[in-house]
């Protein structure tokens, strides 16, 4: 039996700015997954910025994995692996007042 | 021989696809505007369509019920946000001009992260079939609005209005029309139809879908959800002018609407598209 993939698009061409955080993926079929996070802006933004993996029983209530997306202040592609994380996934973090970043983020989930 | 799980649907004599959504999401995909160049050239209403994923409708209080029809089935989720939409999409194209039969069972809620009723939080949910023949791109639209502005509606609707279809960048070769705008709906004649919603967020119901169009006549041959068989004769789809590279074209769509500041869930599975050729 071929392993099942997918890559799930869950934020296109958007601003993160301040307190941020990717739409809920719903993906208890896979075991595993890479984080992709793809700049095409920024704006005042001279050091990484970090994202915390995040999970949940439900997609409402969060809480952090463990794992970070540190989202390269100059390359165009970061990444994060995570694996055992129940059903959902999201993404989260802060920047500053006047810091902005205009990313694509993708789950390339494995199951 | 009974099939137990293609039993539940009334296909045509043949099944051009059957999509259970145990094993994948079967061509299902994100929809997107038209773009040249970047990605601000799509028309704001296309730019942030949700995607499409498997759901095992976990439950914060109940867990995991699974899906019609075995474990998973395609989760639509809108943003928290009035009007936000998500959409999922399957590009065929045809091989016979005749009739077509799309069946599904669907059901729809508001996120349960609220502990009361919330039925007029879930927006609307629709089909669309999107068609090409030599002459002209026939897209017809259906759609249920459950609630609208915090109010009860249960009532399904077609749209036959055209939208302006726009020039996207500076080639002259791409073009776009938001065809799932708010506007320009009109009522299925005796189109009211109580579903069960059940009595709070996290009970779900499966309900059953039937609609028939003919890609001969470029019309509506039925269109029926549970136990309501809707007169067809007084709908009818958008039409325009055939466009470029989108000859014989079979696509079709399934959508959910945000009514509120709460997310719109539609779970569908199975889908069965069948044809008589």
């Amino acid at each position: 039996m071929l392993r099942s993939s997918h890559t799930a698009v869950v934020e296109r061409n958007i601003w993160w700015e301040g307190e941020w955080s990717t739409e809920p993926y719903e993906a208890a079929w896979a075991t595993r997954a890479v984080a992709f996070v793809r700049v095409l802006e920024r704006r005042n933004i001279a050091v990484d910025a970090t994202l915390r993996v995040q999970i949940s029983p439900d997609g409402i209530h969060w809480c952090d994995e463990g794992n970070v997306l540190n989202v390269s202040a100059d390359k165009d592609i970061s990444f994060a692996r995570v694996s055992q994380f129940g059903g959902w996934l999201r993404l989260t973090g802060v920047l500053g007042p006047e810091q902005g970043l205009k990313v694509v983020v993708y789950l390339a989930l494995q199951g | 021989m009974i099939n137990p799980a293609l039993s539940k649907f009334d296909p045509l004599s043949r099944i051009i696809y059957y999509d259970d959504f145990d094993t994948g999401l079967n061509g299902w995909t994100a929809l997107i505007g038209n773009y040249e160049e970047s990605l601000d050239s799509i028309l704001p209403g296309f730019r942030d369509l949700r995607p499409p994923m498997l759901s095992s409708s976990a439950f914060w209080d109940t867990g995991s019920a699974g899906s019609c029809d075995g474990t998973y089935a395609m989760k639509l989720a809108t943003r928290p946000q009035a009007g936000s939409l998500s959409v999922g999409i399957k590009r065929m194209t045809y091989r016979h001009k005749g009739p077509l039969r799309l069946e599904a069972y669907f059901t729809f809620k508001p996120e349960a992260e609220k502990l009361r009723l919330s039925d007029t939080d879930a927006g609307s949910i629709g089909f669309l079939f999107d068609l090409q023949d030599d002459t002209h791109r026939v897209m017809p639209h259906l759609r249920y609005l459950n609630a609208h502005d915090g109010q009860r509606v249960q009532r399904w609707q077609f749209k036959q209005e055209r939208v302006a279809i726009r020039d996207i960048g500076a080639t002259g070769e791409t073009v776009s029309h938001f065809h799932l705008s708010d506007e320009g709906w009109e009522d299925v004649p005796d189109g009211n139809q109580r579903l069960c919603y059940n009595e709070i967020a996290t009970k779900q119901n499966w309900h059953y879908l039937r609609i028939g169009f003919d890609l001969d006549t470029m019309a509506f041959t039925e269109f029926q959800c549970n136990d309501r068989a809707f007169d067809v004769s007084g709908i009818a789809p958008m039409v325009m002018p055939a466009m470029p590279n989108l000859w014989c074209m079979l696509n079709a769509a399934f959508w959910s609407q945000a009514g509120s500041d709460r997310r719109t869930l539609l779970h569908v599975d199975s889908v069965v598209l069948s044809g008589e050729f």
